[in-house]
């Protein structure tokens, strides 16, 4: 700075020998110059000051210094060179090109680099798939032309508005969008058109190829590449950290031919929901899971919530007089029942405002089978009676009927019940036909399952149990009872309301269940949710089939009923009949159909077996005042039904061998109710149980 | 002195010619080297060519060097009546930034005027400096003795400081507090105080720690292991550092980096453009820049030096530190001595607000310097 041009005056400490004043040599300038006491302090400060710049002087150049001294430390003495790795993290990426895909297994190694894994069917059919795309952006600040920009990009990119995208790439913004999912070679040819401030981000696109084949078990994954819905957010974690498919239990053959099936009803009956379910018995194995309306998985953005709502797990309905299946399944392996058994079909219940009575009822005392083929509810609700609330609360815990349904879906629903202190008489017996108590239907099936394969209860599972692999179950019924309940479902639809379900060969058999569904003003009498459950071949199932439709309406064709009956159990019998070969199951035919059939064999009134003394009395009568009372009557006790009293436990003997015990006698006013009686004219259809 | 004397040696008597003739040309030729080392820098980080950073550069720079000429020819008396004017001009804009700002990075510290987005924390710098430095201009060494005399100061200072941390922008802040430190300093403020202040932030920085943003927790933490997370923040300063590495005593030669051609360096025009020439040009390149912004910063306290004004030399301190912060910040931040702050380089990175700013500092210091010799009429302001 000291040779800036500078024509300032003389420093101020010598005016004089600027102005005039004589020269050097004449009076001494100490003499002539006054120096003032302002002027003194003033020079002190300025000598401060300058004190003060120099340290600050100083603490720049120790603060440069230390700058120059890292600088070299960075660039020469320790200089940090660049690793390979990080290169490598850097360079970009462009997956391998393929001519074409092949939807194989055998392919899916070969399908570039995704950060989540596919989902396969158990026979390796892509079920979803990511593939590799890339999304471009701008930072409008860097462009200098926008609307040249956007001309160039439209070359590339057909759909583009360029208006639109001139007025985007003209904001203030420091990032805009240009495209969303772009292939490779978009993005390779918006890359060679060389614009400043576009940029690139990898991303990659969920595809299902099946479209809506269990669109809502599989879900859809969210922008952010997260799973938020289905067995994509149920397994997020997996499909993102292991890069092996993840391979379901549902075989797209079957889940293809239920959702035919049922769009085909859904068109006839125009319910408003439909729900299709096929189970391997065995395992647990859900093979379809339909739920209608459904919607094209590759367009979740234009799915409508009742469309995305999966019934087969999340819908929660009354499973009606399917759940007799429970009901006599839970008081046959308790022993206090039997097939030879009648039960009061004639006498309507009262039960405080309630009155139950039988739908087309035979008005007549019926035997155990004619209770689920004619689907009683009278002897249901004896029967259930007969358990006592709280073994029948025990049971319906056992059997998994009071937990949320156990299954890898986020959705899974719970069901709905009365609390044990609301577990009175009333709801015994109408939770004993079904109602008053509501359950996923996934739920349902689980339950059928276990009754007909021999007892032995698992878990529902959409992961494909491998061969060899299986595990045992747990017994929660004797095989017994299981064969018992075999014979009965077989009847259903041999003889019974589940005859539209009959596939010659397969030995169906099932239990219709139809409820009305409740509304603002309690049930609604024909508005229906008509579910069926069946099973396949009843001598050794291995699947079970479940259909049901949310309030169909009846056509030409049912006579406009609409109940499972005439609506669900022909689907279900479709399905079997279209599923049951592509499955390996052959239908049986002449001699081996007949020992079949013997082998199922069960007389809609069977006799007491040989020894078998047929006048057990095996349950308890009802509270006096909570049967048989008028509606309009006014119970007098709280233990009338509000709380159910203590059941004594059943007598120990009563069982199909033991020696009969003496009859107690009726008690008062439940006379006839809920005993069963001695019939003289049993028919001679007998056929042994086992 | 007579009168006569001071009104004929007053420099406005003398018109603009010979304002302009007292201007340091060598300090504007200095700015002009410094400029046009970012025209280098910028044509390598477009990767060759003069579009997008490099042509805008020296377009925004001429605009800047004739307002700087245009400021400097301002009287420093002038500015110093406008100075408290200025600083509640600045707190106004930065309480209107926390309210209308535009948020950018997490954080609300842009004004949009028009297209043009500048951060008001720059500005408030700059006024920052001339109102301290109108308020210490009369203190004598008593006064500064004198704590009640240190309070308005004080809370001058600590006013912008406590809204830029509400924007918030911790970095900026602590420049702030440091420029406005630099000032009482040269005032005259007693060392026993310096040492007090300083006790007390080293007391106080675990308890602001605590009250950081996680962003800021963050930056802090990588600044100290940046090799844990190195391609999240931490991606920064490693590729910064493995530049500066790369280019060794000579460097690649000029358009031949890797690093910034690569894009492996994340704003590398903007805050990361000193590892471009460090690359390129070596050791010897960066101490050759190095030693310029070296020279700038001694012009300015040169600049003080001479001024016989205190007014003048506070200023002069004062916008000497401001330019110094940009670069010492900046420096150290890209060879990764302290966490990453988002502190361009000036006039060599791309941003047109922050050459403004810099440029109308380096304006006011030359104002300083052409106006040396002027005296204040205290009697006239007085009356």
């Amino acid at each position: 700075m000291s040779d800036l041009p500078d024509r300032a005056p003389p420093e101020p400490t010598a005016p004089a020998r600027r102005f005039g004043a004589p020269a050097a040599g004449g009076i001494p300038r100490m003499e002539t110059v006054r120096v003032t006491a302002p002027d003194l302090e003033r020079r002190a400060a300025i000598a401060r000051s300058h004190r003060r710049l120099t340290v600050g002087i100083i603490g720049f150049v120790v603060l440069y210094v230390a700058v120059a001294a890292k600088l070299t430390d960075a660039t020469i003495l320790q200089p940090m060179l660049p690793s390979k790795a990080l290169i490598a993290t850097n360079v970009p990426k462009l997956p391998p090109r393929q001519s074409a895909f092949a939807a194989t297994p055998a392919a899916l190694p070969m399908l570039g680099h995704t950060h989540r894994a596919p989902i396969i069917d158990r026979n390796g059919e892509i079920l979803a798939i990511s593939v590799p795309m890339a999304t471009a952006y701008a930072d409008p600040r860097q462009i200098a032309d926008p609307k040249h920009a956007a001309e160039k990009l439209a070359t590339v990119l057909p759909n583009l508005n360029v208006a639109a995208m001139t007025a985007r790439l003209s904001s203030n913004l420091q990032f805009v969008y240009v495209a969303r999912d772009i292939t490779p070679e978009q993005e390779i040819r918006i890359n060679d058109l060389g614009i400043p401030g576009v940029g690139f981000r990898e991303t990659e696109v969920r595809r299902y190829p099946l479209g809506r084949v269990a669109a809502q078990v599989l879900g859809n994954v969210d922008r952010a590449g997260h799973g938020d819905m289905g067995i994509e957010a149920y397994f997020d974690k997996r499909l993102l950290s292991d890069p092996r498919p993840l391979r379901l239990s549902l075989d797209v053959r079957v889940q293809a031919v239920v959702r035919d099936v049922l769009a085909h009803a859904f068109h006839e009956f125009k319910p408003i929901g439909a729900v299709g379910i096929v189970m391997n018995v065995d395992t647990g194995e859900v093979l379809a899971s339909v739920s209608l309306p459904d919607y094209n998985a590759n367009n979740f953005a234009n799915s409508t919530p009742a469309e995305r709502f999966n019934r087969a797990v999340q819908g929660a309905y009354e499973p009606g007089s399917i759940l007799k299946l429970e009901t006599l399944s839970m008081a046959l392996n308790k022993g206090i029942i039997h097939p030879w058994d009648e039960f009061d079909a004639i006498h309507p219940i009262h039960v405080g405002r309630f009155t139950i009575t039988d739908y087309e009822g035979k008005h007549r005392w019926l035997y155990l089978p004619e209770v689920l083929v004619y689907s009683s509810n009278l002897g249901a609700s004896h029967i259930a009676l007969a358990v006592g609330g709280t073994d029948q609360r025990a049971w319906l815990r056992r059997v998994g009927m009071f937990s949320r349904l156990g299954i890898q879906l986020p959705e899974a629903g719970s069901p709905m019940f009365q609390p044990a202190s609301q577990w009175g008489p009333a709801t015994v017996m109408t939770v004993g036909f079904g109602e008053g108590i509501t359950e996923p239907p996934m739920q349902i099936v689980r339950g059928a399952a276990t009754i007909v394969n021999g007892g032995l209860q698992h878990p529902a599972t959409l992961l494909a149990v491998p061969l060899g692999s299986e595990v045992p179950g747990t017994r929660v019924m004797k095989d017994s009872t299981s064969v018992v309940m075999r014979k009965m479902m077989r009847l259903v639809v041999a003889d019974g309301t589940g005859m539209a379900a009959n596939v010659p060969g397969y030995f169906v058999g099932g239990k219709t269940g139809t409820a009305e569904k409740i509304g603002a003003n309690g049930y609604h009498l024909h508005v229906n949710v008509s579910a069926f459950i069946c099973a396949f071949p009843m001598n050794a199932p291995k699947y079970a089939v479940y259909v049901m439709l949310d309030a169909p309406h009846g056509t030409k064709a049912t006579g406009y009923f609409s109940t499972a009956g005439e609506v669900s159990a022909p689907a279900a019998g479709e399905i079997i009949a279209r599923i049951a070969p592509m499955l390996g199951l052959l239908p049986a035919t002449g001699a081996e159909a007949q020992a079949i059939d013997a082998q199922l064999a069960m007389a809609l009134k069977p006799q007491p077996p040989p020894g078998v003394a047929p006048d057990v009395i095996p349950f308890q009568p009802m509270p006096p005042n909570a049967v048989g009372v008028a509606p309009a009557s006014v119970p007098t006790s709280p233990s009338a039904y509000g709380i159910a009293p203590p059941l004594p436990p059943p007598p120990p003997n009563a069982t199909a061998i033991a020696p009969p015990p003496p009859p107690p006698p009726p008690p008062p006013g439940a006379a006839g109710a809920g005993q069963r009686r001695a019939d003289a004219s049993r028919t001679a259809q007998t056929v042994a149980l086992r | 002195m007579s009168l006569f004397e001071k009104r004929l040696l007053r420099p406005e008597a003398a018109g603009l010619g010979a304002k302009l003739w007292r201007v340091s040309w060598l300090y504007v030729l200095l700015l002009c080297l410094l400029a046009g080392v970012g025209y280098l820098a910028q044509y390598s980080a477009s990767g060759g060519s003069i579009s997008p950073y490099a042509g805008p550069h020296v377009l925004r720079f001429g605009f800047a060097l004739l307002l700087m000429l245009g400021v400097a020819m301002i009287d420093i008396r002038f500015i110093a009546r406008m100075a408290w004017l200025g600083y509640a001009m600045g707190l106004v804009l930065l309480a209107a930034v926390l309210k209308f700002g535009n948020v950018g990075n997490g954080a609300r510290r842009w004004l949009a005027l028009g297209s043009f987005q500048w951060q008001p924390s720059e500005m408030m710098k700059i006024v920052l400096v001339l109102a301290l430095a109108a308020w210490f201009r009369r203190a004598s060494w008593e006064r500064m003795g004198n704590p009640a005399f240190l309070v308005p100061p004080l809370l001058a200072v600590l006013l912008p400081v406590g809204l830029i941390l509400k924007e918030p922008n911790l970095g900026t802040a602590v420049i702030v507090a440091a420029i406005g430190g630099v000032v009482f300093l040269g005032a005259g403020l007693r060392w026993w105080k310096v040492a007090l202040l300083a006790g007390t932030l080293a007391v106080a920085a675990p308890i602001v720690y605590q009250h950081l943003h996680a962003y800021q927790k963050s930056r802090i933490m990588i600044f100290l292991h940046p090799s844990r997370d190195p391609l999240g923040a931490g991606y920064n300063i490693i590729q910064s550092k493995i530049a500066l590495g790369s280019g060794g005593v000579w460097g690649k030669g000029f358009l031949q980096g890797t690093q910034g051609q690569l894009n492996f360096l994340p704003e590398k025009q903007t805050d990361f453009i000193f590892t471009i020439l460090a690359e390129q040009f070596g050791l010897a390149g960066s101490y050759a820049v190095l030693g310029l912004l070296m020279l700038i910063t001694f012009a300015g306290l040169v600049v003080a030096l001479r001024c016989r004004h205190q007014f003048g030399r506070l200023v002069a301190l004062g916008l000497t530190m401001n330019f110094f912060c940009y670069v010492f910040v900046n420096l150290a931040m890209v060879m990764g001595l302290i966490p990453v702050g988002g502190v361009p380089l000036p006039l060599v990175s791309h941003g047109g607000s922050a050459m403004l700013m810099v440029m109308i500092g380096c304006g006011i210091l030359m104002s300083v310097h052409v106006h040396r010799d002027v005296e204040f009429d205290d009697a006239a302001e007085a009356a």
